[in-house]
C-alpha cells in the first residue's frame, strides 16, 4: 500500500473555484479561463477538450499563471506517464509566474507524490503553508508527504490536525489511514479508510487501500468486493488488479486469479523500468508462482519465482517460496540455498518446511 | 535544388506526385559522400565521459565540438570538449594541408583543472569583445568557463570578471552568442537542463545485475535557461527573468537562433528534453514572449512533449522563412517544422524520407548544403542514451548509424545514408556534431563527438561539379563576425535566404563563415546581406567558388 497514487480531489473545487473567479474580468480571456476552470475541476472526461481550450489560450496570454496552471492539472488528470512531466513543467511556470497561485502548488505536490517525490511535495506544501497556514487540504498532502518519506508518526498528526478542523474531510481521513496502516495499526486504518468512503470519498485509491487492508486481515470476502470495485472505478491502476489476483488465490478462485494477472500484464507490459512497474511485475511473477505451487506444477511454479528474484534480489518472500517449490520438485541442495537467503532477508520458510528441508538434505542424495 | 520560378511546375508535379504515395526521385546527381579522414587529418581526439557504475546521468550526455578559426588564418581550426572531471579539452590548429596540430597545452584551454566534480558538456563560440578574435564558452554540469583569445594561440580564463560562470551546481547544455538587442555586442544564450545533483543520483532500472540505468529526464525537475547581456566592458548582466526566457520547466538540450518571423531581430528556439519546446519571439526592447503555442512549434502532432535534443534552423523549403528541425528520442520522429510565414508552423516529421529515423535518437544535427546544389539538406548523428538500452529493448543499440537526408524540394526529402560512403555506416554514440568547410575546397565537412570514443572528421566528397560561394562577414557596427546577418542570393536558379549563425546542433558550435552551394549558377546576381540592426548591403554578380569577405560598410 506504499506510495499511493492519490488522485483525490474532494473539495478541492471549494477552494480553487473562488480564487479563479477573483481572476475573472469582463474580458473573453478571462471568461473562457473561468469556464474551462469549472471543467478542469469537474469533467476529468473533458481532459482533451480542456487541453485544447487552455493551449488556445496561452497562444494568445502566454503569461496567464491560471492557464498554466489549469493546463497542468488537465495533464495530470489525463493520467499519461508522457504528460507527467508536462504537467509539472506547466505547474511550476504557473507558479514562477505568479508565487501566490496556492492551488497550482497543491497540485504540484499532488503530481510529485505520484512521480515518487515526497520531499519535492513536503517543499511545495510547506512554502504554501507559509501563505496560507493551518490550510487543511495542504496540511492533509503534507501528511501524506511525511508518509511516504517514512514519517508515519508526524503523517498521523497532520492528518489529525486536518481533521479537527473538518471530521468529515475525505482526502485526511484518507492520509490518516494510510499512516495508522504504516503504523501497523491495520484495524484502525481499515475504519479510516471506511470512514473516508462514508465521508464522499469514493475514490478508486481508496478502495485500493482498504481492499489491501480487508486482505491482509483475512477478510477475503470484503476484499475482493471492494478491490473489484475500485478496478472497476480505474481500469488502468495495476495495483488493486494484483491485490484482486492475490484475493481471488487466496479463496481458491484459480481462474479468475489468472485472468486478473493477465490484465495487469497488459497494463505493465513485459520491462518495467520504473521502480513502481518493476514492482508491480514482481509481484505478478509472485502471483503466478503461488497460483502453481497450489496447482502443483512445481516446474513452473520455480519458473515463475525466479523471475521474481531475477528482478528484485532483495525480495525475500521471492526466495521463500522459491525455495518450498524446489523442495516440492525434490531439489533439496536448490531448495536449502534459497531457503538461506529467504532466511537473510527476514522471510523464513515455515518450521514445517524448514523441518522436511532439513530431514531431506540430511538424507542420503536425492535426485539431484 | 532551388524551386526558381521558372521550374514551379515541375516543383509543383513532385509535391502531387509524392502525395499520391509515389516514391521520390532516386536521388540527388551529386550525392554528398563522406569519407573518414580523422587519422590523416591527425586528429587523436577521446571522449571520456566519467562512466561509473553509479550511472551518473551527465556520463552519457557527452559533450560538443565546434569549429573556430581562432587565429583568422581562414582555415577553422577544431575544439572538443571532454566531459569528466580531470579529462581535457583539445584544440586542434588547421595546419592548411588537411592536417591538424594538438595546441592545447600552448593555448590554456584544457578545462582539466575545472574540478573533480565538473563535467563539461557544450561549447559556444563567439567575438564577445569585438576584438576580430573568435572567443570560447565552455558549459558544464558545474560552472562554465569564458576563454578570451589572445590573439596569440593562446586564451585566458575571464569568468570571474565576466560574470557567466552560472551557478555551481547548474547544468548548462548548448550554448551561444548572438546580439539580442542590436547593441553591436554579442550577449550570451546558455540553455540549462535538469536540477540533477552528483550526490543525490537514484537509483534507475532493474536491480538485476548489469541492469542499472541512466534516469528518466522527467524525475527531475527543470531549470531555467539564461541569457547574458554585454555590457560591452568584459561582463555580462544575468538578465533571464527580466527578458521573459526565464522558464523554470525548461529542460534544455538545444539552442538555435534564427528569425523566424523576418522581423529582422533573432529569435531563440530552445529543443527542451521530454517537455515542450520554447518559441521566444524578440519583441525588440530587450524581451522576448513565448510564442510556442501559438506557433505550434512545441509538441509532436498528438501534443506530447518529445525529447528534444539538438536543433537547427534554416529555409528548407525556399519560401523564406526558417524552418525549425528538432532531434529527438528513439520512438520518436525528429521533428520538422515548416514555417509558414505567418507566425504558425506545421509539423512535417513524417515528411516522406524521414521515417527512418524512427528507431534512432538522434543528437547533434546540421542542415547545410552538403551537395552544393542550392538547398539545406539533414545530417543527424545518433546513438541511445541507455548503453546497457539492448537488456531492456532488444530492438534498439546504443551505437546507431548517423543519417543523412537529401532535400529533394517540395517537403520532400531521401535518406541517402546508404550511398554516403562506408564512414557512414559505422555505428557510434553521437552526441556533438559541427560543420564547417576545414580545407577551403568548397564543399562543407562535418566533425562528431561520440562517447567514450574517438571523435571523426569526416570530408565531403560529393558535390562534384557544383558551385559555391563562402562568406566572412566582418562587422563594424555589427558585431565583428556578422552574427545574426541575413544573407539573400540571387542566382539563375534561385533565390536563397540564409542568416549568418553557428550555434545550432547539440552542445556544439559550427563555423561562423556562410556556405551558400550555388548548384550550376558560376555567379550570384544580386547579393544582399542585411546586417543586426537593419543595414543593408548589396552585392551584383559575385563570382562563385571563392570565399568571400565582406565588410560591413558603416556610413558617417
Amino acid at each position: 500500500m506504499s506510495r499511493s497514487r492519490t488522485r483525490i480531489m474532494i473539495g478541492l473545487a471549494a477552494v480553487l473555484l473562488p480564487s479563479m473567479h477573483a481572476f475573472a474580468q469582463s474580458t473573453s480571456i478571462d471568461e473562457r479561463l473561468t469556464r474551462v476552470a469549472a471543467d478542469v475541476f469537474s469533467r476529468t472526461d473533458r481532459a482533451d477538450a480542456n487541453i485544447a481550450e487552455l493551449k488556445s489560450i496561452l497562444a494568445i496570454d502566454p503569461r496567464s499563471a491560471q492557464a498554466h496552471m489549469l493546463l497542468g492539472i488537465a495533464y495530470r488528470t489525463k493520467g499519461s506517464s508522457d504528460l507527467m512531466g508536462e504537467a509539472a513543467g506547466e505547474l511550476r511556470q504557473a507558479i514562477d509566474l505568479d508565487p501566490s497561485l496556492i492551488p497550482a502548488r497543491l497540485y504540484l505536490s499532488h503530481l510529485y507524490l505520484d512521480l515518487g517525490r515526497p520531499e519535492r511535495a513536503r517543499e511545495e506544501l510547506q512554502a504554501a503553508l507559509t501563505r496560507m497556514p493551518g490550510q487543511s487540504q495542504l496540511q492533509a498532502l503534507l501528511a501524506e508527504s511525511e508518509r511516504q518519506l517514512g514519517q508515519p508518526d508526524g503523517a498521523l498528526d497532520l492528518a489529525t490536525q486536518a481533521l479537527a478542523a473538518n471530521p468529515s474531510f475525505a482526502e485526511a481521513r484518507y492520509y490518516q489511514g494510510l499512516a495508522l496502516y504504516d503504523l501497523k495499526r491495520r484495524d484502525e486504518a481499515i475504519q479510516a479508510f471506511e470512514q473516508a468512503l462514508k465521508d464522499g470519498g469514493r475514490r478508486p485509491e481508496v478502495y485500493g487501500s482498504l481492499g489491501a487492508a480487508y486482505l491482509e486481515a483475512g477478510r477475503i470476502d470484503e476484499a475482493i468486493a471492494t478491490l473489484t470495485e475500485a478496478v472497476k472505478l480505474d481500469t488502468a491502476r495495476p495495483q488493486p488488479m494484483v491485490a484482486l489476483a492475490r484475493a481471488f488465490r487466496l479463496k481458491g478462485q484459480l481462474a479468475r486469479a489468472e485472468a486478473a494477472l493477465t490484465t495487469v500484464r497488459s497494463l505493465v507490459g513485459p520491462t518495467a523500468v520504473s521502480a513502481a512497474d518493476q514492482q508491480i511485475l514482481r509481484d505478478v511473477y509472485l502471483e503466478e508462482g503461488l497460483i502453481r505451487l497450489k496447482q502443483a506444477k512445481f516446474d513452473a511454479a520455480a519458473q515463475s519465482l525466479r523471475k521474481v528474484v531475477d528482478l528484485d534480489p532483495t525480495y525475500g518472500p521471492g526466495y521463500r517460496y522459491l525455495a518450498e517449490a524446489y523442495l516440492r520438485q525434490g531439489l533439496y541442495a536448490r531448495a536449502q540455498d534459497q531457503a538461506t537467503r529467504a532466511d537473510k532477508l527476514g522471510s523464513p520458510l515455515p518450521d514445517d518446511l524448514q523441518k522436511t528441508l532439513q530431514s531431506k538434505v540430511r538424507a542420503p542424495k536425492g535426485p539431484e | 535544388m532551388i524551386a526558381p520560378a521558372a521550374r514551379l511546375p515541375l516543383c509543383c508535379a513532385l509535391g502531387l506526385a509524392l502525395a499520391a504515395g509515389q516514391k521520390p526521385p532516386a536521388s540527388s546527381p551529386r550525392p554528398a559522400r563522406f569519407a573518414d579522414v580523422t587519422a590523416a587529418a591527425k586528429i587523436a581526439f577521446v571522449h571520456r565521459s566519467g562512466a561509473s557504475p553509479d550511472k551518473r546521468m551527465v556520463e552519457t550526455f557527452g559533450s560538443g565540438v565546434a569549429w573556430i578559426d581562432y587565429d583568422n588564418d581562414g582555415f577553422p581550426d577544431l575544439f572538443f570538449v571532454n566531459g569528466a572531471p580531470g579529462s581535457s579539452n583539445a584544440l586542434y590548429h588547421n595546419n592548411r594541408d588537411g592536417t591538424f596540430t594538438d595546441v592545447t597545452a600552448r593555448a590554456g584551454v584544457a578545462g582539466a583543472a575545472a574540478g573533480d566534480r565538473v563535467f563539461k558538456t557544450g561549447v559556444a563560440v563567439g567575438d564577445f569583445d569585438n576584438d576580430g578574435y573568435l572567443d570560447l564558452y565552455v558549459t558544464a554540469l558545474g560552472p562554465n568557463t569564458l576563454y578570451r583569445n589572445n590573439h596569440d594561440g593562446t586564451f585566458t580564463d575571464v569568468t570571474a570578471k565576466a560574470g557567466v560562470a552560472g551557478a555551481a551546481e547548474r547544468w548548462s547544455t548548448s550554448a551561444g552568442f548572438f546580439d539580442y538587442d542590436h547593441d553591436g555586442r554579442l550577449d550570451l544564450f546558455v540553455a540549462s537542463y535538469v536540477d540533477y545533483r552528483l550526490d543525490s543520483n537514484p537509483y534507475c532500472g532493474q536491480k538485476k545485475d548489469g541492469y542499472r540505468m541512466y534516469c528518466d529526464p522527467k524525475i527531475f525537475d527543470g531549470t531555467a535557461d539564461r541569457l547574458y547581456h554585454n555590457n560591452g566592458d568584459g561582463t555580462f548582466t544575468d538578465v533571464s527573468q527580466r527578458a521573459g526566457i526565464a522558464n523554470p520547466a525548461g529542460k534544455g538540450l538545444g539552442v538555435t537562433f534564427c528569425d523566424v518571423d523576418r522581423d529582422g531581430w533573432p529569435d531563440i528556439y530552445v529543443a527542451n528534453d521530454t517537455v515542450r519546446n520554447f518559441l521566444y519571439r524578440n519583441k525588440h526592447d530587450g524581451t522576448f514572449e513565448d510564442v510556442t503555442y501559438a506557433a505550434g512549434v512545441g509538441f509532436d502532432g498528438n501534443g506530447k512533449p518529445r525529447a528534444g535534443m539538438g536543433v537547427d534552423c534554416g529555409d528548407l523549403d525556399g519560401n523564406g522563412f526558417p524552418d525549425l528541425f528538432v532531434t529527438n528520442f528513439s520512438e520518436e520522429l525528429n521533428a520538422l517544422f515548416m514555417n509558414r510565414g505567418d507566425g504558425t508552423f506545421d509539423d512535417k516529421a513524417s515528411a516522406p524520407g524521414l521515417r527512418s529515423a524512427y528507431l534512432a535518437l538522434g543528437f547533434g544535427t546540421k542542415l547545410f548544403d552538403m551537395d552544393n546544389d542550392g538547398d539545406l539538406d539533414i545530417y543527424v548523428t545518433n546513438g541511445h542514451v541507455i548503453d546497457n538500452v539492448k537488456l531492456y529493448q532488444p530492438n534498439l543499440s546504443y551505437a546507431q548509424r548517423d543519417l543523412l537526408y537529401e532535400n529533394l524540394g517540395g517537403g520532400a526529402f531521401q535518406d541517402v545514408t546508404a550511398q554516403g560512403g562506408p564512414a557512414l555506416q559505422v555505428e557510434r554514440v553521437g552526441r556533438g556534431l559541427a560543420v564547417a568547410d576545414f580545407d577551403n575546397d568548397g564543399k562543407l565537412d562535418v566533425v562528431i563527438s561520440s562517447v567514450d570514443r574517438p571523435a571523426v572528421l569526416l570530408k565531403n566528397q560529393g558535390g562534384a561539379g557544383a558551385n559555391w560561394l563562402t562568406i566572412q562577414a566582418r562587422g563594424h557596427r555589427s558585431n565583428a563576425f556578422g552574427l545574426g546577418a541575413v544573407v539573400t542570393a540571387e542566382t539563375s536558379e534561385g533565390t536563397q535566404v540564409r542568416e549568418i549563425s553557428n550555434v545550432a546542433s547539440y552542445l556544439s558550435a559550427s563555423d561562423t563563415r556562410l556556405h551558400l552551394g550555388l548548384g550550376r549558377a558560376t555567379v550570384v546576381k544580386r547579393l544582399e546581406i542585411a546586417w543586426p540592426g537593419g543595414a543593408r548591403q548589396v552585392l551584383e554578380n559575385v563570382k562563385s567558388n571563392q570565399v568571400l569577405v565582406i565588410d560591413e560598410e558603416v556610413r558617417q
